[in-house]
């Protein structure tokens, strides 16, 4: 007999309300009950910062919770930040400065991002440098990361 | 991995080497015990319900007592495995009557683990281990302690 | 007149869809009726199995099969050898041990493959997987490739007498003659260890036999899906035809996803044939460094003859080479040594033996670099040692016994990992040295800083390194180019993409011949159905090998349309242009036609067609090179180090690339950046521990350290040179493994310099700040 608890939580600005097993993680609530697959799980340990979404706008590793945990909040998923034919300005600023090269991390890098520029609307190298260091990638050297959010900042603050 | 170390028990060395060789007495003092049954004269099994770091599970194995010169001395070897992972180790103990009521004991052991209590407990086992080891003489010492109010 | 569109920094078509959460991965599959995998691992890096358990799992609700290697039967096999030795060496021992499905006899290295759960949910599967009960004798093991040649040694193969796995020796001119005439004769011992690629992604399968169709879809983070599709049709008794494979985006490959018929692949797929279910199995972190390979140990026992003015006469290398439990993978590791320990370097003389060697160890295949550092690493710091032994510069020594531009292509004599003689193909070596030199400041930083900071106490250490790769080869890759009557260009490939930008930078190549936007230009990549004649993602030879195919392809389609619009416009093909999709006269723009019109023409649905004439403006071509192009680079590095935390701190960091001709700068610039930072990794926070047991110490990201932001570099500073290869129209050489190549031997020049009063002599990598500790107040 499975235990099972009725979950509500508003995902990218829609409610959804489904019965889920009390251990089932927010990432593969996220992924394999509502298909928003743009989360990405790469070590289920909370390292790799590649599952981070905003959970009540604040960036949270969701490997590491219960979808039940969610129940009566918010959480954003890199799908709820731009559309192909409307990106953010921090998914234009990506693109144009090479912020990622076969994409797998850079969905946890966007959400954690969000935040800090709302935050930090000119930040200095350093304080990208340690916005982006709780977040791993293995394809880039970070390099064109921090450029495209420098980029990004720019183009947010016109 | 080495595990080193000494304890002072408060009670005489034959005491303690009563108590360390009584299975009832251990299953109350290694923390996680779940069993421990005495099935020969050098003979022990058991489960343990180890918690290391995220790493939770039970290991159940066999404890063999050899090189015994009571009460001074003697040697333990254990061999478990489970879920987690596996475990075989073998140390020495010796007990030293210090003159003053109390024993000294003094033990000098390896340990090796393998699976996932290895891969993702590593950092973490050093630290346990000797909490656990702390935490089952201390219990023993409780124990020996009643046995001598009695 | 057409535009340029190769050479260009264009954005990359493949981005908004990975920005925007909309590209498909593996893990992102879901098929109705799917059900999910997990396996038992083997705890024990050696030993028999007396009886596995079941039973208890089976029962548990949810569960719909568990399957050991007895369940197989007749279907049990082990995977196929992927590489043979190459026959064009003499006197090869090779002993070829496949890895098992599932493990049938005794487990040969911690993590092997015991039983498969296959369940309603991933949840229940890991649940039942704890129900399964194995007993288990162990056996000794064996883990230390210094000693197991050793003849007491435990064996890993019974029928073998010994863990000798293979054996092959090459040489060129003769190294004791050279010896003799030798003023000195400089002798080390180098240890190089473990790492693994440790791509964001992990590895996944889903397979779904249709049983009505017959028809069997994969879905799989493989680098290589045409052989793996041909293979797995092999296996099961299908045709080909039957099977299609695809490899969506990947997060990341690095080498380790072209190791083809690991256990979970050979077995997905054969459980969905038998459930007639899909069936998805995505490996968790922990699972990946036991499951999927890794590479680098060697141990090298090397000898350097020179005469007293620094002119290398010869070099001896006798090395040892860890395999792992099985060596599916043949000789390519130590063959790609063997080709990088003369560097970039005329030297006549060689010999070298090679003893690859079983170990209970997961299984070596390449990662990034594939045996190429390994290669490099020992000649340069020869190099550096043999540059303190006789008091001369280390640039000028260099400089004295780089091959000369005039030189090439030069002949290195020994056997390659493509089975070809070693000819480096192109190079102009100097000037890129010089400009690495020159980037970093050399002369400044010897002359007036570095002493400035050491009167300080500081601990600032400069590098230079040179290096060559071998990339680009074959034996071949195909394309096929189509012009739609919509007018869009549509392109495919059997060459899959983990990230290297091929969605824009083979667009590019169309684009220059047919002139249309590169966000007008479709690639698909990596799907049976679409392609399936090619090899696979590796050896850094994408815009070689099937950038030349894709050339190829998209000029005969230029021929077709020029041919076609000459007969429309009635107007001669050399005066005619192609530009903004559209066909022109040269000079008149407004007499044109659209591509789109001349493929709806070239396939008419009415009247007749001149005998000859193939439908529609379609190409298919293919591209094989003759043998690899060598590419050449320098990276350069001023580093401090802190003697009492020993953490490092790059100050700059230079990478001046010789790559021929750039597709897309940008991307390439991309590709340095990413292996740089997996080079640094490998030089100094990432390594494999393994204990006496066989057991990976720090299986998980947070103890096996892969690069943050934080250790990089504030900036790469890159340089290009371009020295055309001859042997493909494009005149490119590859670049992806470039990155990762010489930077454990930069960081050991760098460490010995900043702690030039500690008298450090380094011989092994990777290090660590651990290591360095023990190095330093050891010495």
């Amino acid at each position: 007999m499975r235990n099972l608890f009725n979950l509500s939580v508003t995902v990218n600005g829609t409610l959804y309300e489904r019965e889920v097993e009390p251990r089932l993680l927010l990432s593969d609530f996220l992924r394999h009950d509502l298909g928003l697959t743009g989360t990405h799980v790469g070590c289920e340990h909370g390292v790799c910062g590649a599952c981070t979404i905003l959970f009540d706008n604040e960036p949270a590793r969701s490997c590491l919770m219960f979808a039940v945990q969610a129940h009566g909040h918010k959480v954003i998923t890199v799908e709820g930040l731009g559309t192909i034919d409307s990106l953010h300005p921090l998914q234009e600023a990506f693109w144009e400065a090479h912020g990622l090269q076969c994409g797998f991390c850079t969905p946890g890098i966007l959400t954690t991002l969000v935040p800090f520029l709302e935050k930090n609307p000119d930040p200095s190298e350093e304080e990208i440098r340690e916005a982006i260091s709780g977040n791993l990638c293995r394809c880039t050297g970070y390099q064109n990361i921090m450029e495209a959010v420098k980029l990004a900042a720019e183009k947010m603050r016109d | 991995m080495k595990l080193v170390g000494e304890y002072t028990f408060n009670g005489p060395r034959e005491e303690v080497w009563k108590i360390m060789r009584d299975p009832d007495v251990l299953v109350t003092a290694l923390p996680g015990t779940k069993r421990m049954e005495q099935v020969s004269e050098k003979e022990y099994i058991g489960e343990v319900n180890i918690r290391i770091g995220p790493i939770s599970g039970s290991f159940s194995g066999k404890l063999t007592v050899s090189n015994e010169i009571p009460p001074e001395s003697i040697t333990l070897t254990v061999e478990g495995k489970g879920k987690i992972g596996f475990l075989k180790g073998a140390g020495d103990v010796e007990l030293i009557d210090r003159g003053d009521g109390t024993t000294l004991m003094r033990y000098n052991g390896e340990i090796q683990v393998g699976g996932k209590v290895a891969s993702v407990g590593q950092r973490l086992f050093d630290t346990v281990s000797k909490s656990m080891i702390k935490q089952g003489l201390d219990k023993l010492n409780e124990t020996l302690q009643d046995r001598g109010a009695r | 007149m057409t535009k340029q569109f190769i050479g260009k920094r264009i954005k990359r078509n493949e981005d908004p869809r990975l920005l925007t959460g909309q590209a498909l991965f593996v893990d992102d599959v879901e098929i109705p009726g799917m059900l999910h995998a997990a396996f038992l691992r083997s705890d024990y890096a050696h030993a028999r199995i007396s009886s596995i358990d079941v039973s208890a799992a089976r029962e548990r609700p949810g569960v719909v099969a568990v399957y050991t290697a007895e369940d197989m039967g007749d279907d049990w096999e082990p995977g196929p050898p992927l590489v043979s030795p190459p026959p064009t060496l003499q006197g090869v021992t090779f002993h070829s041990r496949r890895q098992a499905p599932l493990v049938r006899d005794k487990v040969r290295h911690a993590g092997e493959t015991v039983a498969v759960v296959i369940a309603e949910s991933r949840y229940i599967a890991e649940d039942a997987v704890e129900d399964i009960s194995v007993e288990y004798d162990p056996l000794p093991v064996v883990v230390d490739l210094g000693k197991a040649l050793e003849p007491d040694s435990p064996l890993v193969h019974d029928d073998l007498d010994s863990n000798l796995a293979a054996h092959l020796y090459q040489q060129k001119g003769n190294y004791e003659a050279a010896k003799a005439q030798a003023d000195v004769v400089i002798k080390k011992r180098f240890y190089l260890d473990r790492g693994a690629a440790a791509a964001l992604e992990n590895r996944g399968i889903v397979a779904h036999w249709d049983e009505k169709g017959k028809q069997l879809i994969i879905w799989d983070t493989t680098q290589a899906p045409i052989a793996i599709r041909n293979g797995t049709a092999t296996r099961l008794g299908l045709s080909e035809n039957q099977v299609r494979v695809i490899a969506p985006f990947i997060g990341g490959g690095f080498g380790p996803k072209m190791m083809m018929f690991y256990p979970e692949e050979m077995l997905i797929p054969w459980v969905s044939m038998k459930l007639c279910r899909p069936v998805k199995w995505i490996e968790d972190r922990r699972e990946n460094f036991y499951a999927t390979t890794s590479e680098r140990e060697q141990i090298h026992d090397v000898e350097m003859a020179l005469t007293k003015e620094g002119r290398i006469l010869g070099i001896k290398d006798d090395f040892l080479h860890d395999t792992g439990a099985f060596d599916p993978y043949g000789l390519t590791l130590p063959l790609n040594t063997q080709c990088h320990l003369m560097g970039g370097y005329d030297i006549e003389n060689f010999s070298s033996n090679c003893s690859a060697v079983f170990t209970n160890k997961p299984i070596v295949t390449p990662v990034r670099g594939a045996g190429r550092q390994q290669g490099i690493y020992v000649i340069e710091r020869m190099v550096d040692f043999a540059a303190k032994e006789l008091a001369i510069d280390p640039l000028e020594i260099r400089k004295k016994n780089f091959i000369p531009p005039d030189a090439f292509p030069y002949n290195n004599v020994i056997v390659d990992q493509a089975f070809a003689t070693l000819i480096l193909d192109s190079g102009n070596y100097m000037p890129i040295y010089e400009k690495a030199v020159e980037m970093i400041g050399y002369e400044q930083f010897v002359k007036e800083e570095q002493p400035r900071l050491r009167a300080e106490g500081k601990h600032v250490g400069i590098a230079i390194t040179p290096f060559i790769e071998t990339t680009g080869v074959g034996p071949y890759e195909g394309a096929r180019v189509q012009i739609e009557a919509s007018g869009k260009v549509y392109v495919t490939t059997g060459y899959g993409t983990q990230g290297q930008g091929h969605y824009t930078s083979f667009a590019q190549i169309v684009s220059e011949q047919l002139g249309v936007a590169v966000s007008g230009v479709r690639i698909i990549t990596g799907d049976t159905a679409e392609f399936h004649w090619g090899t696979g993602t590796f050896a850094s030879r994408g815009a070689v090998v099937a950038g030349n195919a894709v050339h190829a392809a998209a000029s005969a389609v230029r021929q077709k349309v020029l041919k076609l619009a000459s007969k429309v416009l009635a107007t001669p093909e050399d005066e005619l242009e192609l530009e903004d999709g559209k066909v022109r006269m040269a000079n008149i723009p407004h007499t044109s036609v659209s591509l789109g019109e001349l493929a709806a023409l070239a396939n008419p649905l009415r009247g007749a067609v001149e005998p000859g004439t193939e439908p529609g403006l379609e190409a298919t071509d293919y591209f094989g090179p003759q043998y690899g192009a060598a590419a050449f680079g320098t990276h350069a590095m001023i580093m401090e180090v802190d003697p009492e935390t020993m953490m490092i701190e790059i100050k700059r960091y230079i990478a001046v690339e010789d790559c021929g001709r750039v597709l897309n700068p940008m991307i390439v610039e991309g590709q340095l950046h990413g292996g740089v930072s997996m080079g640094i990794g490998n030089a100094y926070y990432e390594k494999l521990h393994f204990d006496e047991n066989g057991q990976i110490l720090n299986a998980s990201l947070a103890d096996y350290l892969t690069v943050t932001a934080y250790e990089m570099p504030p900036r790469i500073e890159i340089g290009h040179g371009e020295t055309l290869s001859p042997l493909n129209k494009l005149g490119t050489k590859g670049v992806g493994e470039a990155g990762a190549i010489p930077v454990p031997a930069l960081f050991a020049q760098a460490l010995e310099n900043a702690l030039l009063d500690y008298d450090l002599e380094i011989l092994e990598t990777p290090l660590s700040p651990n290591r360095l500790f023990e190095l330093l107040y050891k010495s």
